[in-house]
């Protein structure tokens, strides 16, 4: 939630998954609340397109983990921000990044990283959940993220009201999928080809995309696994890396390559390409036409700048959890209590306790 | 006019300055058609500020409905009759940038779905959906809906942190600038609803009332032809019904005259009875007589404004209602919002009473009726806007609506898909309303 008065908060970023998939989204999600908690932007709205519980309980879980019972978000001081999740198309399988970390208990039998998934009607609508995120925000001061099919977004610009707001909030879409410039076929357009191409059709803002050949070339090192993370005895991403494949194995980081040109796009990590259209063929492949009036744009690599976002993938996706200092409306709550004498400290939450990483098993 | 063996749906029992519709009579339908024939349906809304005790309002269970809540108690007798709806969220309620003022915006935002701009001057929300049925289907009653409310309903000024009173002290909106106050003097409504429409000043009522007989009086004649037309059912019927009308004459001849007594100076409305049940009954009686006659099927009633402070001293709680909310988890307080909760859903469960009891072709006026019973805001400690307290009552006509259940939608659902839904069972189709992202599913039983 913004309010005004207080100066422009961080960008608000809109986080879409299918997480599940490959260990980048995880990856992804650690960066993304990494920076939230440098309050270099902040998270106001996380789902999923992959439709399976588990999914969506791990996003909370690693939400919990960052950012404990006090991101604010539109649902409210002191909520923990819903979770959407896709309910359209076939269950996905259940998958050991995911169901590992899920299932690890605490020695008095509690669930080691917590959440408050346990069946579909304790995740958020999608469209809703995404639309509400943009409504919460000041003009230009969001920025959508796709780390998935584009199932989720091409779902929300069906809701009435949704392009036009969309324009006004979001400042642009950054996504994964596809390659470029050479258009090989790629998982996350491929998965859902209708939403990729009704995604680039009409979504209302600039779109900028990093190819999987970026993903490719900058791999998550496992030694910042075993290393950055070791501040923590268990750490939820940490659990999902080792499980999904067997260690020591350096990941493909695609999916925070998106997050990192969202957060820092004026920072120089990336080259971007000239404008022009892009178009998914039947078969998954992209097309990128040149075009002055395009709005869509790829991520180039800058051999010279690979150390740079590796070095800063690390630090930021490991850092420590922040307690996060409250932006809520304390000045309007004082104005409101000299004005009606009644309230005094009652609306004012209780301010989060320090977060701290869950005790290990 | 009373003519011809079909009666025709719109009869009036006339007389000098009063108009009294009929219920729905078997006479009204020929025989041919006797087993095909459908009362309307009736949509309606009941709004309590201040959110609830969510403690002992929620339940902890989906499906069947079992034990409900303590809130919820009163509706026990009816639990088979109602659906209670979990997770709806108005998002318009919230903030968005507009920073305090959740009273002003929960109510602006609750039937319009809109988000109400922040102003004490040019204000706009958004139309309503009572409103939008109240367009479409109005013309085939005498008021094209009904807006009543049990408090002061004054329409400027500031009533929450810069929103203005129109905000917090209306339901009904006409235009996204129009709000329509509700009536709070059941003698005004009562005039409306069978007199010329004619306001009459306190001073000229408690002279009429020294000479008055009761509007049946006028009737009489038209009465008499009438029943010469009808089978036994329908001359016990019309019997009720006219005992009905005239039991609510009594009720606010007693209200004026407990008035009179109390204070002749007192600022409120003549009629209003000084007590919140005797209120709340005169008024839905007579809202009854209004459903029951087809005078309209569309209503609102705001049970008290937004942000009300008003005390509840027929349950030992002289405390505001408002300042109560703000609790801050203090177990005395918390207990007090609790029994007021508790004591708005007893006189609601006193109304379905009486719906259930009014039979109307094959089953009863409640049966062809779909109200929704809820609040714009959650917990009236924290102002939030997602699971909203909603009930709701009746089976919409023809069981369209499968009750005896909770039904709990997932996070983020807009309300206003659940005021589509109704909409469509009114047979108002829009593409959308307010925020909705579609309709609800699950409430029907197809």
């Amino acid at each position: 939630m913004q309010f005004p008065g207080q100066g422009k908060p961080p960008v608000g970023i809109l986080f879409d998954s299918d997480m599940g998939s490959s260990i980048d989204g995880a990856l992804a999600l650690a960066l993304l609340y990494g920076f939230d908690g440098k309050n270099e932007a902040r998270v106001i709205s996380v789902s999923v397109s992959r439709a399976n519980l588990s999914s969506a309980a791990f996003c909370e879980a690693v939400g919990r983990f960052y950012a404990g019972a006090v991101n604010g978000g539109f649902g409210g001081v002191g909520r923990t921000l819903p979770v959407g999740l896709a309910d359209y198309g076939k269950e996905r399988e259940e998958t050991p990044m995911l169901s590992v970390p899920l299932a690890k208990m605490t020695p008095d039998g509690k669930p080691l990283y917590a959440h408050g998934i346990h069946k579909l009607n304790d995740t958020a609508e999608v469209p809703a959940l995404i639309r509400n995120a943009f409504t919460s925000q000041y003009d230009q001061n969001s920025i959508a993220i796709l780390a998935g099919p584009a199932t989720n977004y091409a779902k929300a610009l069906d809701v009435a009201g949704f392009k036009e707001l969309a324009a006004r909030k979001c400042r642009f879409l950054a996504m994964t999928g596809g390659a470029f410039p050479d258009g090989r076929p790629e998982y996350n357009i491929q998965t859902d080809i209708p939403a990729a191409r009704k995604l680039f059709a009409e979504w209302p803002t600039p779109i900028v995309v990093s190819g999987s050949e970026i993903g490719e070339a900058l791999a998550f090192p496992a030694a910042s696994i075993e290393r950055d993370f070791a501040w923590s005895p268990a750490h939820p991403v940490v659990d999902a890396y080792k499980a999904y494949r067997p260690m020591p194995y350096d990941a493909p980081s695609g999916d925070m390559s998106a997050v990192l040109y969202a957060v820092h796009s004026q920072e120089g990590y990336f080259k971007l390409s000239e404008p022009g259209t892009i178009t998914v063929l039947d078969d998954g492949r992209t097309k990128f036409t040149p075009s002055a009036q395009g709005k869509h744009r790829y991520l180039i690599l800058d051999p010279a700048q690979k150390d740079r976002i590796i070095k800063i993938y690390t630090e930021i996706a490991s850092a420590k959890p922040v307690p996060r200092v409250p932006r809520f409306r304390l000045k309007e709550l004082k104005e409101k209590e000299e004005k009606e004498k009644l309230l005094k400290e009652k609306e004012i939450p209780v301010p989060p306790s320090e977060v701290k990483p869950p005790a290990a098993p | 006019m009373i003519t011809g063996k079909a009666l025709a749906r719109r009869t009036f029992l006339r007389g000098i300055g009063t108009t009294i519709a009929l219920p729905f009579l078997d006479a009204m339908t020929p025989a041919m058609a006797a087993t095909t024939a459908k009362a309307p349906v009736r949509m309606g809304f009941v709004y309590v500020p201040n959110g609830m005790d969510v403690r002992n309002w929620n339940l902890d269970y989906e499906g069947k409905l079992g034990e409900l809540s303590r809130i919820m108690k009163p509706l026990e007798p009816f639990k088979d009759d109602i659906l209670v709806l979990g997770n709806l969220t108005h998002n318009n309620g919230r903030a968005l940038l507009d920073g305090p003022g959740d009273h002003g915006r929960c109510c602006g935002a609750y039937l319009t779905g809109m988000q109400p701009r922040k102003t004490m001057v040019d204000i706009k929300a958004g139309i309503s959906c009572d409103q939008i049925v109240a367009n479409h289907i109005g013309n085939k009653t005498r008021f094209p809906s009904l807006e009543l409310g049990l408090e002061d309903a004054r329409q400027a000024g500031d009533c929450d942190s810069g929103y203005s009173c129109a905000y917090t002290n209306n339901l009904a909106w006409r235009s996204e600038t129009q709000p329509l106050p509700p009536v709070l003097d059941p003698r005004a409504l009562f005039e409306r609803l069978f007199g010329n429409g004619v306001a009459l000043s306190p001073e000229a009522r408690a002279l009429q009332s020294k000479y008055r007989r009761s509007i049946l009086d006028f009737v009489t004649g038209d009465t008499k032809k009438l029943e010469t037309n009808l089978g036994p059912t329908d001359k016990r019927k019309l019997e009720e019904y006219l005992s009905s009308v005239r039991e609510i004459e009594r009720q606010l001849e007693k209200a004026e005259k407990d008035n009179a007594q109390i204070d002749p100076k007192m600022p409120k409305p003549y009629g209003v009875p000084a007590d919140f049940a005797e209120h709340f009954k005169l008024m839905t009686d007579m809202l009854t007589i209004a459903l029951q006659a087809d005078l309209t099927r569309v209503f609102t009633f705001l049970v008290t404004r937004e942000g009300t402070s008003r005390a509840y001293r027929e349950l030992g709680i002289p405390d505001g209602h408002h300042p109560l909310t703000h609790h801050q988890n203090k177990p005395e307080l918390m207990e007090k919002v609790s029994q007021i909760n508790t004591y708005h859903v007893k006189q609601f469960a006193g109304w379905i009473e009486k719906l259930k009891s009014i039979q109307e072709g094959d089953g009863s006026l409640f049966d062809n009726s779909m109200i929704v019973y809820g609040a714009g805001l959650t917990d009236g400690n924290k102002h939030n806007h997602e699971d909203l307290p909603t009930v709701l009552v009746g089976h919409g006509g023809n069981n369209f609506i499968k009750t005896g259940r909770r039904i709990v939608y997932r996070k983020e659902t807009p309300m206003s898909n659940l005021f589509l839904s109704m909409m469509d069972r009114m047979d108002v189709h829009s593409e959308n309303f307010g925020d909705s992202t579609g309709r609800l599913d699950g409430l029907d039983l197809s």
